[in-house]
């Protein structure tokens, strides 16, 4: 390969990871939150999938992708206030709960699909998302497109990204929020109520992960099918492991599970023998071994997963 | 008396303090005051409720009856962040800091002063200053893992006066101090004191209390059986007060036993962090028939003797003899085999497994051998059986020999744990608080049932929190404190009053 291939190649993998990034780094941002607080969201893949079929029902018959986002989100933050109810309040177990989710988000978005469209006709499409284009910035050879071309959910999610980052490490009520996933006990001694930070925890989770979902089926896919997340949910959390807690390095781990799509999708086109379910394979297998070079120095919030019961 | 501090008004005043736990009145009508600029040593034996009553006014706990005064006016503290705002701070047993987050961090959670921005720099002047004011002196940016237990205790009480606490209550601070922390705590105490602070110490440890107090108020089994300034107080007066009197009468028949063989240990004993020894160079002799008692404060090295005993921790020196068969080099299950029982502390972690039912739980010790295996296989009738003798013949009330262990109360779990170790009819029994949250009933029930295997032929070693219960239950008691043997008492000689000073670090002479 000549010098000129090889810079094509890293461009086009530059404009093409940050979408791809997108859907698991929302999700993923939302379970920093909620583990930050000490709860482990099982279920993010079952809240993808639900805000992905709502986000592309909104926008197949109100053609309205502003309100199919907000519609996707609210779907997410319903079904982080179930998780919330059955972890926090009842104090389930919150893997069995998470599992269980993730199965009714997985069941329910393919049957509300299969009832609506059925299951042989061709699927619905929508327009996808449309890109911003940064008058002269955009045209900057190499970087213009990566930078200043994304579409304009990208620039909310990173603006999100700065906030939550700022929220988490450097405000009062992000210390709070840490500190409930600590040690609640400390948390309600030093007078900060757990069970209010992690109920804004789980609303969040959900939130970012429906509009995951959204993302993946209506600036990516343009439509819907079966399972279409894929997996990705459990990249999320798998990636917040990764990122160890702190949400540019999160970002940073989605990136490169971006830039590997991006890249397997390039070689099965320049390598088509080698079989197409071998190029799939790859995000995940490098996102596991990502995970085992860094994820075992990683130190998770001393309660993640358990449940706080007062006076005890 | 002295004119000067009983002319002031009380700054805190509790009032008939009532606060009941399923089986145990914790507090039972207490009147507890603190005045300004005093040290007030709160004392009473393991479990006399003094932790419950500094959690009510802290609001962790809220009371059954009583009314709390603050300044003269009467007070509702729902929680502990009324507490704070009333100037009130409390340090507990166990610390409330977050290991991983450094002195500035712990300090700034829930921090009311800070609005949203975590303003460090702020934080750290104003920590500073009171640093300097009150000469307590810790690394700001320092992580408190990376912390000695001396230093986290100076971040606790940094953590309170950064909240603006003048009255600070500290439930047992010393106990994992060193000598010299000890010393450095109470110089900062005194000048905390100097400085209009209000101070409530918990201790068990009396030279403590004359060293550093200036009233005291005793509670025992939930009552305040003493309240004075230390000055006038006599040590006798005291320990009576945490004790109780000396009345002694026979509740039980125990026979004159005379059977052969012991429980022997020899120089046992056990390192903690830093080669720091918990049980130190214990020895002793428990013959059959007869029933030993350990007296000791919590966290002297009694838990830690029966757990090297029944072999759940090893022991780094000394030797143990089960009927002159060597066994501190064997596994529990061989010491189990040979005659051993254990009532544990933990009744819900180390007594059951509690997500099973009472009949597997009934043979846990035993599920390996006759007759509750057949053929390699569980034999369930017999199990069945030995579990519903267990639960008849100790009244434990369950539905049946297949009710979960963790359905039943606490109190019940308790009445069926002793019932499966006497009634699987040991050599040796190890029991820890036996009675600890049983009712009057079923801890006389007990009580009694400990004596029949006495005087059928069991060595029982005995530590109990109650200094009453060893009295009537022990032919002998031992005394630790600090991990060692210091004082040994024949039955006909037990006086309450020199084993409640011994345990509490007085040297007889
Ligand atoms: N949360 C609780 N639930 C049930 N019982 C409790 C609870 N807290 C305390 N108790 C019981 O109340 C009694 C008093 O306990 P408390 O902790 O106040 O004693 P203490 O005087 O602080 O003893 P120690 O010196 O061992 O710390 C004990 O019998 C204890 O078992
Ligand atoms: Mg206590």
């Amino acid at each position: 390969m000549n010098e000129s291939l090889i810079l094509l190649l890293i461009e086009t993998i530059l404009i093409g990871m940050v979408p791809r990034a997108m859907p698991i780094f929302s999700a993923a941002l939302g379970e920093t939150v909620d583990q930050s607080a000490g709860i482990l969201n099982l279920g993010v893949e079952g809240m993808m999938l639900m805000g992905a079929i709502t986000g592309l029902l909104v926008d197949y018959y109100y053609h309205n992708i502003v309100f199919a986002f907000l519609a996707a989100g609210a779907v997410g933050i319903l079904f982080g206030a179930i998780h919330g109810v059955l972890v926090i309040t009842m104090k389930l177990d919150q893997t069995v709960i998470g599992t269980a989710l993730w199965f009714v988000g997985w069941g329910l978005s393919g049957v509300i699909y299969a009832a609506i469209f059925g299951i042989s006709s061709a699927p619905p499409t929508v327009q996808t998302l449309g890109h911003i284009y940064i008058p002269y910035l955009s045209s900057i050879p190499f970087f213009g497109r990566f930078i200043f071309g994304e579409d304009p959910l990208v620039y909310i999610l990173i603006v999100t990204l700065i906030v939550v980052d700022y929220f988490l490490f450097h405000t009062k009520q992000g210390l709070n929020l840490r500190t409930v996933g600590q040690d609640p006990r400390v948390a309600e001694i030093m007078g900060v109520n757990p069970y209010l930070y992690r109920y804004a925890a789980v609303i969040f989770g959900g939130l970012m992960a429906g509009i995951g979902g959204a993302y993946l089926s209506l600036a990516i896919v343009g439509s819907f099918y079966f399972d279409l997340t894929a997996g990705m949910g459990f990249i999320a959390v798998a990636l917040v492991y990764f990122g160890k807690w702190k949400p540019w390095r999160v970002f940073a781990g989605t990136l490169i599970f971006g830039a590997v799509y991006v890249f397997y999708f390039m070689m099965e086109n320049i390598y088509p023998k080698i079989p197409y379910e071998f190029y799939q394979m790859l995000p995940y297998v490098v996102t596991l071994i990502m995970i085992l070079i860094i994820g075992t120095k990683a130190r998770a919030p001393a309660s993640l997963a358990l449940p706080y019961v007062k006076g005890e | 008396m002295n004119m000067e501090k009983s002319i002031k008004e009380p700054i805190v005043k509790m009032e008939g303090i009532v606060k009941t736990f399923p089986n145990v009145v914790a507090n039972d009508g207490i009147d507890f005051e603190i005045y300004p600029k005093e040290i007030h040593a709160l004392l009473g034996e393991n479990g006399a409720g003094k932790t419950t009553l500094m959690n009510i006014l802290y609001g962790l706990y809220k009371p059954d009856r009583g009314t709390i005064y603050i300044y003269g006016k009467k007070v509702n503290i729902r929680n502990p962040s009324d507490a704070q705002k009333l100037g009130i701070g409390m340090v507990h047993q166990h610390f409330s800091l977050i290991p991983y987050f450094n002195v500035l961090e712990n300090i700034s959670i829930g921090l009311k002063e800070l609005k949203i921005n975590l303003n460090t720099n702020k934080i750290k002047e104003k920590l500073d200053r009171i640093m300097q004011e009150y000469g307590l002196q810790v690394d700001p940016e320092k992580k408190i893992e990376e912390m000695s237990v001396g230093e986290m205790q100076r971040v606790e009480i940094l953590k309170l006066l950064f909240r603006g606490a003048n009255i600070l209550i500290l439930d047992e601070p010393t106990s994992a101090l060193t000598p010299q922390e000890v010393e450095e705590l109470f110089k900062s105490l005194k000048s905390l004191v100097n400085q209009d602070k209000s101070i409530v110490i918990i201790t068990h440890k009396l030279y403590e209390v004359f060293e550093i107090s200036d009233r005291i108020t005793v509670l025992r089994k939930g009552k305040v059986t003493y309240k004075g300034f230390t000055k006038d107080t006599e040590q006798e007066a005291l320990v009576e007060a945490m004790v109780g009197r000396n009345v002694v009468f026979e509740e039980f028949n125990r026979k004159e036993t005379n059977y052969t063989g012991s429980l022997k240990v020899i120089g046992l004993t056990v390192y903690g962090k830093g080669k720091i020894p918990i049980v130190n160079k214990v020895s002793f002799e428990l013959k059959r028939g007869e029933i030993l008692g350990i007296a000791a404060v919590a966290g002297n090295g009694e838990k830690e003797l029966i757990d090297a005993l029944f072999g759940l921790i090893k022991a780094n020196e000394g030797k143990i003899f089960l009927d002159d068969k060597q066994i501190d080099n064997k596994p529990t299950k061989t010491r189990t085999q040979l005659g051993l029982s254990y009532i544990p502390g933990e009744r819900l972690t180390r007594g059951v497994a509690a997500g099973l039912s009472l009949s597997f739980n009934s043979i846990l010790h035993d599920h390996w051998s006759d007759p509750y295996i057949k053929n390699s296989l569980l034999n369930e009738n017999e199990i069945r059986k030995f579990a519903r003798k267990i639960i008849s013949s100790f009244y434990v009330n369950a539905n049946s020999e297949e009710t979960l262990a963790k359905q039943l109360s606490g109190g019940n779990i308790q009445k069926f744990i002793v019932g499966r170790e006497i009634l699987r009819e040991p050599k040796y029994i190890l029991a820890v608080n036996p009675t600890s949250g049983l009712d009057v009933g079923a801890t006389q029930m007990v009580r009694q049932a400990l004596i029949e295997m006495r005087n059928s032929g069991a060595g029982i070693l005995l530590s109990s929190e109650d200094l009453d219960e060893l009295v009537s239950l022990s032919d002998r008691i031992i005394v630790m404190y600090k991990g060692e043997i210091v004082g040994s008492f024949k039955r006909g000689e037990f006086d309450k009053l020199r084993i409640g000073s011994l345990m509490m670090g007085k040297k007889l002479n």
